[in-house]
């Protein structure tokens, strides 16, 4: 017991007083009562008690659902923890490149970030992984629910239908061609309806708002045990503006990053954060990067560049801790993602669109 | 700054603990700055004694002197060279990594810290069969990742499993966890709880600027002093426990300067070796991915060496000695 009194999570003013009085590690402290400690060190009687259990790591009550679980250290070796990840499943994108590129998928338990170019389908991908998270387990999904942070108001809850009716239509024929009871089952609970209905969706306006709805996801992940995936999109504009103070944002966004990967940790979900890109000017080349700064950059632990290249979608795979660089192409339809039709007239004719909702693309980003 | 008490040590009874007090003098360092002579003028103690026992204190609390020889002895005796499994990595570090030394690795987003700390851990687990304690505040260490490694070195699964099972991993992702983890792995050594052959040599924690960045900007003093007691920790637990200590951290830029190391200048007198860790842009030939590492703090090898690793399927392990130096001769062209 000899840690320092400082190491503990304890009030700023609390600390100051302790170690004023001389009491420097838990060892001085831990033997004490509460009332010769509030004596002794110039404190009231609660925060006595309240450093009394914390050093002698005793529960706090029921202050959160999680303070039981606050201080055991959950030790593990690697080998229990490949038996952990091998069990718990990827979210599909319905893309087949992109999936093996990830590793069979948006992994469980880790942060994903999707930086792109306005356009390129970062919304389109939140919204395809909405609906893939809740494939039912016989299909081999991981029937999950979903919360939808959405700050930019692009979630477009008509395109939700036309992907999850596709998703529907697509396991429905699966289910036929195997005339299994499981997928019968499977498929029955399945609908459009049940889809919708396991979206939970959240609207946040600026960054206040935003914070507050990440430190309340734990209780509300709590009461809904089936949450499988976070989506936070994006979590670059409300931290685009309005504030002058940077070091501030850096602080405040590297809390939330740590908050969340805490959180897909404890409940075993994915997290999905959207981010824009910015330009960063160099002194002889400038280039596209993604926003929020060099030090944002560590807070996802997967991170997944959108771009277009010859009119054509392409997924790079920037930094990941288990598969390799790598980029893909991969294709939006009405559908949702797809990969790229076979044929590929697009790449043989460059004059074809494959998306009639764009505008063409002149080769703007390169200059 | 220890508090004064009965039988803290001989002749401090509880009366002259009462009357220090009365004096304002509760702790070791007030006794000892005090002025004795005045504290007797106002209180009724023998002047005799408090001289005494201010002698008994000051040798209590004070350094033991130790001399090079002594020294030197121990460092032949105790000190371990790790070796890291990477022959460029090795000679960059002097051969490998020391124990009771804190070694760094920075780097930017995707420049390979966390993949040359799986390395690492592998290759100390595998090849010197001693147990890793990894602390991972990022949620960055995969697994499966783990395992890929390990097959590369071994094929037989006996072996692999044994390798797997040396490797303790613990995910804390806020300060406090991992200086409860940090606690704890203190505790077990010094409760000896574990038998000093399955003892933790190599302790690596992948990042510690995530878990200190939440605390650090704007106007919180919270956050620095968090800072230094996670480094000063981390150094003395090096040093008593006999551990080899391996960090990553982030990269900032700066207007001014350009990239740097994160956490600033007070966290860079922590560790006692520091690597930069680079990806360079634009090669991908032969399914490897051209990093350099380049020494900026060393006590044992000159600063500015650089030497270029290749991060493939089998992590940071992968030797390639041709690839350096058409590397760096690309390099120089470029600039």
């Amino acid at each position: 017991m000899q840690r320092d009194v400082g190491s503990y999570p304890l009030a700023p003013t609390v600390k100051v007083k302790l170690i004023g009085a001389g009491f420097l590690t838990a060892q001085d402290i831990a033997g004490m009562k509460p009332l010769e400690l509030s004596r002794e060190a110039g404190i009231s009687k609660e925060e006595a008690l309240e450093t009394l259990q914390i050093v002698r790591h005793e529960s706090l009550g029921a202050k959160t659902c999680f303070s039981e679980a606050a201080y055991v250290i959950r030790k593990c070796t690697a080998l229990e923890l490949l038996e952990q990840e091998q069990a718990q499943g990827a979210i599909i994108t319905f893309c087949s490149v992109l999936d093996d590129m990830l590793g069979g998928g948006v992994p469980l338990t880790k942060i994903t970030e999707v930086c792109g170019a306005p356009g390129v389908g970062k919304t389109q991908l939140c919204i395809q992984l909405a609906v893939d998270v809740q494939i039912p387990v016989c299909f081999g999904g991981i029937a999950g629910e979903v919360v939808y942070i959405d700050t930019e108001g692009s979630f477009m809850i008509d395109r939700v239908v036309d992907i999850a009716e596709a998703c529907v239509q697509h396991c429905k024929l699966i289910s036929e061609s195997h005339q299994q009871d499981e997928y019968k089952e499977g498929i029955a609970n399945f609908s459009l309806d049940s889809i919708l209905s396991r979206i939970y969706y959240f609207r946040c306006h600026d960054y206040v708002e935003l914070l507050a709805q990440v430190h309340l996801l734990p209780d509300f992940v709590f009461q809904h045990q089936e949450v499988r995936l976070i989506i936070i999109d994006s979590i670059a504009f409300p931290f685009r503006h309005d504030f002058d103070d940077l070091s501030l944002r850096t602080r405040l966004l590297n809390g939330l990053a740590q908050q969340l990967i805490s959180l897909a940790n404890d409940h075993k979900l994915a997290v999905i954060l959207t981010n824009q890109m910015t330009t960063r000017i160099g002194q002889n080349q400038s280039m596209l990067v993604p926003a929020l700064g060099e030090s944002w950059g560590h807070a996802a632990t997967i991170r997944l560049i959108l771009h277009w290249q010859c009119q054509q979608r392409f997924a790079t795979l920037y930094k990941s801790p288990s598969q390799k660089e790598s980029t893909v192409p991969f294709h939006i339809s009405a559908l949702g993602f797809r990969d790229v039709p076979a044929s590929g007239p697009h790449l043989s004719s460059p004059e074809f669109q494959t998306n009639p909702c764009k505008r063409p693309r002149v080769e703007e980003d390169e200059q | 700054m220890v508090i004064l008490r009965e039988g803290l040590c001989p002749g401090l009874t509880a009366e002259m603990v009462c009357a220090l007090k009365t004096n304002n003098i509760q702790t070791v360092v007030d006794l000892v700055s005090s002025d004795l002579e005045e504290v007797v003028r106002k209180s009724f103690v023998s002047y005799k004694m408090l001289v005494a026992v201010r002698r008994i204190l000051l040798a209590e609390y004070s350094a033991f002197p130790s001399n090079g020889a002594n020294l030197y002895e121990e460092l032949k005796s105790s000190t371990a060279i790790l070796s890291t499994g990477n022959r460029n990595l090795d000679t960059l570090l002097d051969s490998g990594l020391y124990t009771g030394e804190v070694t760094e690795f920075a780097g930017a987003a995707g420049s390979g810290k966390t993949q040359v700390c799986l390395s690492i851990a592998v290759n100390v687990s595998h090849s010197l069969k001693q147990h890793v304690l990894y602390i991972d505040s990022t949620g960055g260490l995969m697994a499966s990742r783990l395992f890929q490694l390990v097959q590369v070195k071994t094929q037989e699964e006996e072996e692999q499993v044994e390798v797997m099972q040396r490797i303790e991993v613990v995910q804390a992702f806020d300060i406090y966890k991992m200086l409860d983890a940090l606690q704890d792995l203190r505790c077990s050594v010094s409760q000896q709880v574990v038998s000093p052959a399955s003892a933790v040599r190599v302790l690596i924690v992948d990042s510690v600027c995530a878990v200190i960045y939440p605390l650090l900007g704007g106007k919180h003093m919270e956050g620095m002093s968090l800072m230094m007691q996670l480094g000063r920790e981390l150094k003395i637990m090096a040093r008593e426990l006999n551990l080899a200590v391996v960090l990553t951290n982030h990269m900032t830029r700066n207007i001014n300067s350009g990239l740097r190391p994160a956490l600033g200048r007070s966290w860079s007198f922590m560790p006692s070796t520091r690597i930069l860790l680079e990806k360079k842009e634009g090669i991908q030939r032969n399914s490897t991915i051209g990093h350099t590492a380049t020494l900026s703090k060393s006590s044992r090898q000159p600063t500015g060496l650089s030497v270029g690793l290749a991060i493939g399927s089998s992590g940071a392990l992968q030797e390639s000695p041709s690839f350096v130096k058409e590397s760096l001769s690309q390099a120089g062209a470029e600039v």
